[in-house]
């Protein structure tokens, strides 16, 4: 038995882990008692996290679509061959700008700045994007304008000194359960906890104050107790004057918003709001969280604004203990971010539209640099309706189940000309593909992560890929090679030598210098540099930071009489995003089955609505149907679903509206009416399919094994 | 009265050379990253004797987290029975204690082949504490730090040297072959032996009374808002019941391959998950948290004892290691026990 460390592959935590590998089995897991983060703890998923990995479900060899819906296992030489000869012809006859490719942020940093590489010098195009936009964009413009760096400020390991921590729209507890554990921690040694979510969850029951406000509000309390701070003079006024500009236009603007006016809007007491504020301003080790319940607004990037807003009013930044922590929902989505997987940056948030980057990237790949700005993902797909867009390269992303308006993007990929689809499972995008690719998993390749404290870990191979599947980045280096632009990297660390080579804040991040103490945090600009365990320090990065004064709006699809109730989409504590693989972990997918939608008592008595009974959500996109969980988390008047399952699809739902800024589009508000679905008394329903089960009826998606196929 | 050996610290990976000619030898190892990890040995020298209790406990061993039950196919069924002999170097007398509990659950009236066959090939040898971790707390329960019987081999570190009492037939025969590195014991090597037992038992920071927790239990006195001020905490990781060295919570599944062969597995299972009791029908008797908190907690402290007459806990303090809600055994038992302090009190 060999024990291998590695990197949690399920949230931003990045947790430490080991994977215990017997005969070339993975047998288990187990976490990394000194890990700064984890402290020896795992949550579910990663306990569980060493499953899918040898699941028979994986994909062993490329697949090639002929016609409509017959599949055939190809060989690396044929389906790579299509794929290169398909993108040549689509990029002679449309242009390069008709073809777009999404990263993943699922994958190692090697594979995506591979695949940017791929993008902007073998394709010739800055269409390349990936599931940030879904989550983080907003953070990512918001503090870049406000900070000059859209980033986790402060580290993990701080959270347990502490002195008052807010969190808002942020379900830490289930979402980033490790450092849940640090706040509670911090809670258990003094610290006072505030809550602002809709919902009551577990971390909002851990909570000395818990402000409940409407869905999409967040602007109109974060500026009323900016008010608050201001009219009471708890402002650090040597701090504004000396690192911020424009603080006089923001607090004209902010003086508008007092907690009463808030209290109309957002529902939250007029009282709590003021003591939210005064605790928080008033203590000098105040750190502030968020999560996608600010970031998927259509507001999302004056939500951030209005975070950076309140650190900045209270100096709460530039120290440890303090700063502003958006939380990072995947293993590697800062880490895709980082090295450029985005339509408008390079790596290191090089701006493609500035004449020096471009000029430095040509130099470096020899070939000449696309200046336009690319498609965003929200983009591609609408313009893929337009008829902009006639291929995608897709590794490792599942958008049909991620993104809003499944019906929307399912009839897009529909009328793609060519789709090419990288991943470990047959994922419901790849129903749409022309050609799939096998991609190995974590345990199967060498490689970084960057966790949601710009921690870079390493990942280590500990067994051999499944079948014929191949690293993506080795994947993408083989199909560039087809088309004319050989890219020879031996090995990950290679790839990791030229982002350094080419990005400065990963200057100094190399392979062999990650081994020791977990790995290094970005910015680390050379070799001998430590690493920077909380940013702007003396200095934002962008020199000042900048007070943005910001308006609040009302959410995209207020309710009305036909769609009386706001629906909000999350996650779950068992789930992980599409499900493509916890729902192949049996632990998992036993604790939460099925979709539920939490509805509160109230609702539910007035709907006649019975615990466990189906009931019917309807938008103006469309339907689903779930069974109820009648529970107080959820206030009056908003209802609650995962969007893991792809039987009963929380996005089929969703509106596509999105903030104007970052183009994320708003997950959590939507119009929808709930009814309750009667069946005839003794007519029993028959008992939900299994997700295999599913995989391999409902959508034809099962590829017999070889010896069963017709002999040709 | 088992037979006492010494070993120069010197000669012991001389010894293990020996022992991995003729088994796989499993062993703590200080990892790239600092950890120490119960692994396949590969250079003898660089066993860590030193560390904190071994995470996840010697368990994995005799009950991996997953492991392959059977294959099936037309042919019929081909059993995936692990017949490696191994030797667990360096696992604590806690651990020792509970694979002895191990025993009682699968080797007593329905014997489990898988965990037999694993355990009569297993040499169990044991270092005796002499540093208990901070959250050790086997001393209260006579689970360590220092064993009479149970083991294969004990080792007791005596600074330079290790003084090994050999505690069965198998243990003897790994020592015997080698007269010149095991010498008789002195005089002064036994009052050394027993001065590291005092001193090791004057280093425990916990002291849990898990007798009195299990009265107080019986007797009804601690409410159901206590178990909810426990509850509350509780992340539903299922790290304790995967860390226990006790717990053998275990589900079996099949995973076909085709549509006529395949594997049925078994993996670790966890009681503080609301799945662990989903009936046919789709109802869930143990919903809340509540109720599988206080349920993992009577186990260990009431059924176990009324089942097989000892605790289902052996003190090790994993549970605090892994717990994010830092409702462990020993926190849980001490707030019972500071209750019942608190109302004597009034």
């Amino acid at each position: 038995m060999e024990k291998v460390t590695t990197t949690c592959p399920w949230c931003g935590c990045g947790c430490g882990l080991y994977l215990h590998v017997e005969n070339n089995l993975i047998t288990g897991v187990s976490p990394n008692r000194s890990h700064p983060v984890n402290h020896g703890t795992l949550c579910v998923k990663g306990w569980n996290c060493h499953e899918f990995v040898q699941h028979p479900d994986r994909l062993t060899t490329p697949i090639i679509k002929d016609g409509r819906a017959t599949y055939r296992r190809a060989s690396w030489e044929e389906a790579l061959g299509v794929t290169a000869a398909r993108l040549a012809e689509i990029r002679q006859q449309y242009g390069p700008d008709a073809i777009g490719i999404l990263g993943s942020a699922k994958c190692t940093n090697e594979d995506n700045f591979v695949l940017m590489k791929f993008a902007r010098a073998v394709i010739g195009t800055n269409n390349i994007d990936h599931c940030a936009r879904l989550c983080h964009s907003s953070t990512v413009g918001g503090l870049a304008a406000a900070f000059g760096s859209g980033a986790m400020t402060n580290s993990i390991d701080e959270i347990r000194d502490a002195r008052v921590i807010f969190v808002i729209g942020s379900n830490t507890t289930e979402q980033h359960p490790m450092i849940g554990m640090h706040m509670l921690e911090a809670k258990d040694r003094g610290a006072i906890l505030i809550v602002a979510d809709p919902r009551r969850t577990q971390i909002a029951q851990f909570s000395h104050l818990h402000m409940r406000h409407k869905s999409g509000t967040d602007v109109a309390l974060l500026n009323a107790m900016m008010n608050v701070i201001i009219t009471e003079g708890l402002v650090d006024l040597s701090f504004i004057r000396q690192r911020t500009e424009n603080f006089d236009d923001f607090e004209n603007r902010v003086k508008l918003y007092t907690p009463e006016t808030a209290e109309q809007i957002t529902s939250v007491p007029a009282n709590d709001i003021r003591k939210a504020a005064r605790i928080y301003a008033s203590e000098k080790r105040s750190m502030l969280f968020y999560s996608m319940g600010i970031t998927q607004h259509i507001t999302g990037v004056d939500n951030v604004r209005s975070c950076a807003n309140l650190v900045m009013l209270t100096a709460h930044i530039g120290q440890p203990m303090t700063g502003l922590n958006p939380l990072r929902g995947q293993n590697n989505v800062q880490g895709a971010c980082d090295v450029g997987a985005l339509p408008d940056v390079y790596s290191g948030y090089q701006k493609v539209a500035d004449p020096a980057a471009r000029k430095k990237f040509e130099l470096a790949w020899s070939r000449p640099m696309p200046e336009k700005p690319g498609l965003t993902l929200t983009e591609m797909i609408d313009g893929i309706h337009e008829g902009k867009i006639r291929a995608l390269y897709i590794m490792g992303e599942n958008p049909v189940v991620s993104d809003p308006d499944a019906a929307h993007v399912k009839e897009a990929l529909a009328c793609l000309e060519f789709l090419a689809v990288q991943d470990i499972f047959l994922s419901d995008t790849a129903e749409y593909a022309h050609v799939i690719l096998p991609a190995t998993t974590f345990a199967e390749k060498d490689g970084t992560f960057t966790n949601t404290e710009r921690r870079v870990q390493k990942i280590r191979k500990a067994v051999p890929p499944a079948g014929d599947s191949k690293p993506d980045y080795e994947i993408i280096c083989n199909l560039s090679k087809l088309m004319g632009y050989p890219m020879d990297y031996r090995a990950a660390h290679e790839i990791m030598e030229e982002i350094a080579l080419l990005t400065p804040s990963y200057g100094g991040i190399l392979h062999h210098r990650l081994d020791a103490n977990f790995g290094l945090q970005w910015p680390c600009f050379g070799m001998d540099h430590p690493g920077t365990p909380y940013l702007h320090r003396k200095k934002f990065t962008r020199g000042m930071g900048a007070f943005i004064p910001v308006e609040f709006i009302p959410p995209a699809e207020p309710t009305d009489s036909e769609y009386p109730y706001i629906l909000t989409t999350g996650r779950s504590y068992f789930h992980y995003h599409t499900g493509t693989m916890c729902r192949r972990t049996v632990t998992l997918e036993r604790e939460e089955p099925e979709c539920t939608v939490e509805i509160n008592p109230a609702d539910a008595k007035r709907l006649e609505i019975r615990a466990n009974e189906p009931v019917r959500l309807k938008s103006r996109r469309g339907s689903i149907e779930v069974k109820a969980r009648v529970t107080g988390t959820v206030p009056e008047g908003i209802v609650f679903i995962p969007f893991h399952f792809r039987e009963a699809a929380a996005n089929l739902l969703t509106i596509n509206a999105v903030d104007p800024n970052a183009k994320i589009p708003e997950f959590k508000v939507c119009a929808v009416a709930v009814e309750p679905v009667r069946r005839k008394p003794g007519t029993r329903q028959s008992p939900p399919l299994s997700y295999y089960e599913g995989m391999r009826i409902g959508l034809d998606l099962y590829i017999p094994p070889e010896e069963m196929l017709p002999k040709t | 009265m088992p037979a006492m050996y010494i070993l120069n610290k010197n000669h012991l990976s001389f010894w293990l050379r020996k022992l991995k000619t003729t088994h796989q030898l499993i062993a703590p190892m200080r990892d790239v990253s600092g950890d120490i990890v119960l692994t396949e040995l590969p250079r003898m020298h660089e066993t860590a004797l030193d560390g904190p209790a071994l995470m996840p406990s010697p368990k994995e061993f005799l009950q991996p987290q997953m492991e392959q039950l059977f294959c099936y196919s037309r042919e019929g069924i081909e059993e995936a029975i692990n017949k490696q002999s191994r030797v667990l170097f360096g696992i604590r007398s806690c651990d020792l204690s509970a694979i002895r509990i191990l025993d009682l659950f699968y080797l007593g009236k329905n014997k489990d082949v898988y965990y037999e066959t694993r355990r009569a090939r297993t040499v169990l040898v044991s270092i005796a504490c002499n540093q208990p971790d901070p959250t050790c707390f086997c001393l209260g329960l006579g689970t360590g730090p220092f064993l009479k019987s149970g083991f294969d081999l004990q080792f007791t570190d005596l600074g330079d040297r290790f003084l090994v009492d050999a505690g069965s037939e198998t243990g003897t025969a790994l020592v015997e072959g080698f007269p010149h590195i095991f010498t008789e014991p002195t005089q002064s090597d036994k009052e050394d032996l027993y001065e590291a037992r005092l001193a090791s038992q004057s280093r425990f920071e916990k002291r849990v009374n898990l007798d009195q927790v299990h009265k107080r239990i019986k007797a009804g006195s601690v409410s159901d808002s206590f178990w909810e001020s426990v509850a509350v905490r509780c992340f539903e990781c299922g790290g304790c019941v995967y860390n226990c060295p006790v717990c053998t919570c275990f589900n079996v599944i099949d995973r076909p391959e085709a549509v006529d062969s395949g594997k049925r597995i078994r993996i670790w299972d966890t009681c503080m998950f609301k799945g662990f009791t989903r009936m046919a029908g789709g109802v869930v008797p143990a919903e809340a948290k509540i109720i599988r908190t206080k349920r993992w907690f009577h186990h260990k402290l009431v059924h176990w004892p009324a089942q097989f007459g000892t605790f289902g806990c052996v003190g090790c303090g994993r549970c605090a290691v892994s717990c994010p809600g830092k409702i462990d055994m020993a926190t849980v038992a001490l707030r019972i026990k500071g209750t019942d302090q608190m109302e004597e009190g009034r």
